[in-house]
């Protein structure tokens, strides 16, 4: 096939590819019941693998090892709880407000973590999610320590002649997450189809050359970081909405080590990817956890197993089976 | 007062050892390698359990011996198997995986012995205090920051003057130039790694007598390990003994006062050291790309 | 004025002395080609002017300014690109996808979120220039990574002129290639000098290419400044003849 031919074949499939994504998700509530699946399941599948894509943002496509990622994750799911528990009854506000304090917070201490590199930063990025963890556990007058944050719920959405009850009605909320969800991964892609998403993409593929392009590195790292902050504090703000509930556990390195899974093992260097992996990850943690007490060893397992044999992960390796 | 500040630093330097111990295996492997070891608690759990079960037959002593050179070599056939393959490729893989080992080490240990909290006894002689007046320093506790001590000087000596010592400390200045003068570096990963485990495995048997034995009981001490190499100084071993030692003291002295943040001042010291001095107090620069 | 001024410049690692009191004046338009035995300091010459470490003692001057202060990516942007020893190159992304990138943050783009129609295709036109300067229109869509070593070098220089540069360095630009490659490349850097007025300085180690392309050469040895000259004086240069016949590299 000729290369003009071959490359406006390869847009086509690609952007039907999209359409059948964007197709399946909203029409979920409708074809999960069919497979056992539940509206909710679909909604954290979304929150989640929301999560996993604003990891990816920073992880695959600027190549910088962020391990600490749910603090950013906590503090939207806290910041929306609070603005429902003692501020204003209203749930687009409180995703707002979550998201600015994951974001704001995230570009304030990112600016002092990203001086450093590789594990260093890695580790730097768990110590910080651990502190936030800390204080959400200690500080329990406010955030209700070990039990949680608990004593709101998500509001309906009024729009003066009609009202959507986003409580009782899970297809409504799952509706009102994926309109976010639509948003953010919007932003995302236009971002990273930009002349500043190449040079996040030129500071993933080699460092050096990037600096010797003019780009200042530090810069651009801590802008991307930023942003990936911010996508994060959404998805921990819907998170929140989802369980009308907020514990110290979202801030811990163990969801972010679940969030990087999702992305490795759906695929880290591609764009959807990671959706593909909330999507496995949540699916088999649902089932095994039914089926046995030892989910825990069975994901340590298959984390082994990714890493070891299938780093690219899914979409990664059709991606290159097309390519060959 | 006095007294009580006395208490709770001594307090601090008992627990900144145990701090020291669990980060300078960390360090270990961290700076040959440059593998952050998520598993480090999980093979504390191991070395604690292990001794649990061999006490019935060779008895504490027996199993404070033997328990961390069986941790070590589980240690080493994980390196061997595992870890190895990862060297060549972006760190973010050898992470994951000592991530995923966290996991199934924590769920094995659940398994193996039960979710339960398990007692491990110590001999009589190691129990007593030391003097009325200074009742709260059993003579465990001041075992254990012998053991800390000995165990730890004898690695720096080992580090110093033996040719395996050299070859580790030169391997984190510069891998390939040892590479290239004909070390087996594979090898020596994996014997530096094996070290490192040995640690965990001591003080997972040093923990146990003191706080029995439970599947999680790695956990709470991962992060403070994290944090004696993030003020101590990346790179350094020396820094990492220090930083150890600084922020249990540091937890101690804020036990006085201030009860309730004595677990927050570390994160406070962490946050003070990125900000005024990055490297750490002795870090190296450039080690942290 | 000169474009590149080099005022007794040294570097010391520790107790290494790897350039020792060296002194270069680059004139505008000039081809400078730095030469020397192996372990001259030829590149650690190159990472001083470049940026990316500080000397230890003496200054170095673009275009009459004092660099001292200016990192590696604020020296690209007052008007030096280099390439390396080693190619640098972006080795997942197409030949087109590597220029653009320079080219864009060449454009000031390199923050911005969006490219209208006109700017994009402004772009575009700028990036295919650039291939065409450096004969690389045919690879244009190929991966970098994938290409033969003297295209990805070819490649290299390109995303170096992307940056529209007035001082390039260009570090062993033929190291490792055969004789057709060593001749493009050759060609490539001819061009280059005559049709963009750009002035470069060169280090290699192939005289053949030296003799053809310099209009004067500095010779380095063990650190230090040994001659300088055009390339006649340098080859009837005796202490040169001594440095390269005496060392066994």
């Amino acid at each position: 096939m000729k290369p003009e031919l071959q490359k406006q074949t390869k847009q086509w499939v690609r952007a039907a590819g999209v359409a059948a994504i964007w197709a399946a998700l909203i029409s979920a509530p409708f074809w999960m019941p069919l497979f056992g699946g539940y509206t909710a399941l679909g909604t954290r599948v979304l929150v989640l693998g929301l999560a996993a894509m604003s990891v990816n943002f920073l992880l695959g496509f600027t190549g910088v090892l962020s391990f600490g990622h749910a603090a950013w994750f906590g503090l939207g799911a806290y910041g929306a709880g609070f603005v429902l528990k003692w501020a204003v009854l209203s749930t687009p506000v409180a995703v707002i407000a979550g998201t600015l304090l994951g974001g704001i917070a995230g570009a304030l201490l990112g600016a002092l973590l990203v001086r450093r590199r590789g594990v260093y930063f890695a580790m730097v990025t768990i110590a910080f999610g651990q502190v936030f963890y800390y204080i959400a556990f200690q500080w329990s007058s406010v955030t209700g320590g070990d039990d949680g944050l608990r004593g709101f719920e998500r509001q309906p959405l009024d729009f003066g002649a009609f009202s959507l009850d986003l409580l009782h009605n899970d297809v409504y909320f799952f509706y009102f997450a994926l309109f976010c969800f639509a948003v953010a991964v919007t932003l995302m892609a236009l971002i990273l189809r930009s002349p500043f998403g190449r040079t996040m993409i030129a500071i993933r593929e080699n460092e050096r050359r990037a600096r010797f392009l003019g780009i200042p590195i530090e810069f651009h790292i801590w802008a991307a970081f930023s942003l990936s902050c911010f996508f994060m504090a959404l998805a921990g703000a819907l998170y929140a909405l989802l369980n009308n509930f907020a514990d110290p556990r979202v801030f811990h390195y163990s969801l972010s080590g679940d969030f990087v899974i999702m992305a490795v093992m759906g695929g880290m260097r591609t764009f959807w990817g990671p959706l593909l992996g909330a999507i496995v990850f949540v699916v088999l943690q649902d089932y095994i956890s039914s089926v046995t007490v030892n989910w825990m060893s069975f994901i340590g397992i298959l984390i082994v197993l990714i890493v070891l044999f299938f780093p690219r992960g899914i979409l990664g390796l059709i991606e290159q089976r097309r390519a060959a | 007062m006095l007294e009580l500040t006395f208490f709770n630093v001594t307090n601090g330097l008992i627990i900144g050892a145990f701090y020291a111990l669990m980060a300078i295996g960390l360090s270990l492997i961290l700076n040959l390698s440059g593998v952050i070891n998520f598993a480090h608690g999980g093979f504390l759990v191991i070395g604690g359990y292990l001794a649990f079960t061999l006490r019935p037959y060779i008895g504490f002593w027996g199993a404070l011996l033997v328990a961390p050179f069986l941790t070590a070599i589980i240690g080493f056939v994980v390196e061997r198997l595992l870890i190895r393959r990862l060297y060549g490729r972006d760190p973010l893989y050898s992470l994951l995986l000592t991530f995923g080992l966290a996991f199934i080490i924590e769920d094995g240990t659940r398994q193996i012995w039960g979710a339960n909290g398990l007692p491990f006894s110590v001999p009589e002689a190691l129990m007593s205090p030391l003097s009325t007046q200074f009742f709260f320093i059993t003579g465990y506790r001041m075992f254990m920051v012998a053991m800390v001590a000995i165990v730890v000087g004898v690695l720096f000596v080992l580090l110093r003057y033996t040719r395996i010592g050299v070859r580790i400390r030169a391997g984190t200045l510069d891998l390939e130039t040892v590479a290239a003068l004909g070390v087996n570096v594979r090898a020596l990963r994996s014997l530096n790694f094996a070290v490192g485990i040995f640690l965990a495995g001591l003080a997972g048997v040093l923990a146990a007598g003191q706080i029995g034995l439970e599947p999680t009981m790695g956990d709470s001490l991962l992060m403070p390990s994290f944090i004696a190499i993030i003020v101590g100084g990346v790179g350094s071993l020396t820094g990492t003994l220090l930083g150890g030692l600084l922020i249990g003291v540091a937890s101690g002295l804020t036990a006085v006062v201030f009860p309730s943040a004595s677990e927050a001042i570390i994160y406070v010291m962490m946050a003070i050291v990125l900000l005024v001095r990055p490297r750490g107090l002795l870090g190296e620069e450039g080690m942290m790309s | 004025m000169s474009t590149l001024e080099v005022k007794n410049v040294t570097k010391r690692f520790g107790s290494l002395v790897a350039v020792r009191d060296v002194s270069m004046t680059v004139a505008k338009g000039e081809l400078r080609a730095v030469i020397g035995p192996n372990g001259a300091g030829k590149t650690t010459f190159f990472n001083l002017v470049s940026g990316f470490f500080a000397p230890t003692a003496g200054s170095i001057l673009f275009e009459g300014r004092d660099v001292a202060a200016f990192t590696p990516q604020e020296r690209v942007g007052l008007g030096m690109a280099r390439t390396f020893q080693i190619t640098e190159i972006f080795p997942e992304l197409t030949v087109f996808e590597n220029v653009r990138i320079a080219t864009e943050v060449a454009a000031g783009y390199r923050l911005r979120p969006w490219l209208s129609r006109a700017d994009t295709a402004e772009v575009r036109h700028r990036v295919e220039e650039t291939l065409a300067l450096a004969a690389l229109s045919s690879k244009a869509n190929r991966l970098v990574g994938e290409l033969a070593h003297g295209d990805q070098r070819a490649a290299e220089i390109a995303m170096a002129l992307a940056l529209k540069p007035r001082l390039l360095l260009l570090d062993e630009p033929t190291a490792g290639m055969g004789d057709q490659e060593t001749y493009e490349i050759t060609q490539l850097v001819r061009r280059l000098h005559k049709d963009g007025n750009l002035t470069i300085v060169l280090i290699e180690h192939d005289m053949r290419v030296v003799f053809h392309l310099a209009d004067r050469i500095t010779v380095l040895d063990q650190g230090s400044f040994l001659a300088e000259g055009t390339p006649q004086e340098i080859a009837t240069n005796e202490a040169v003849q001594t440095a390269y016949l005496g060392k066994a590299a």
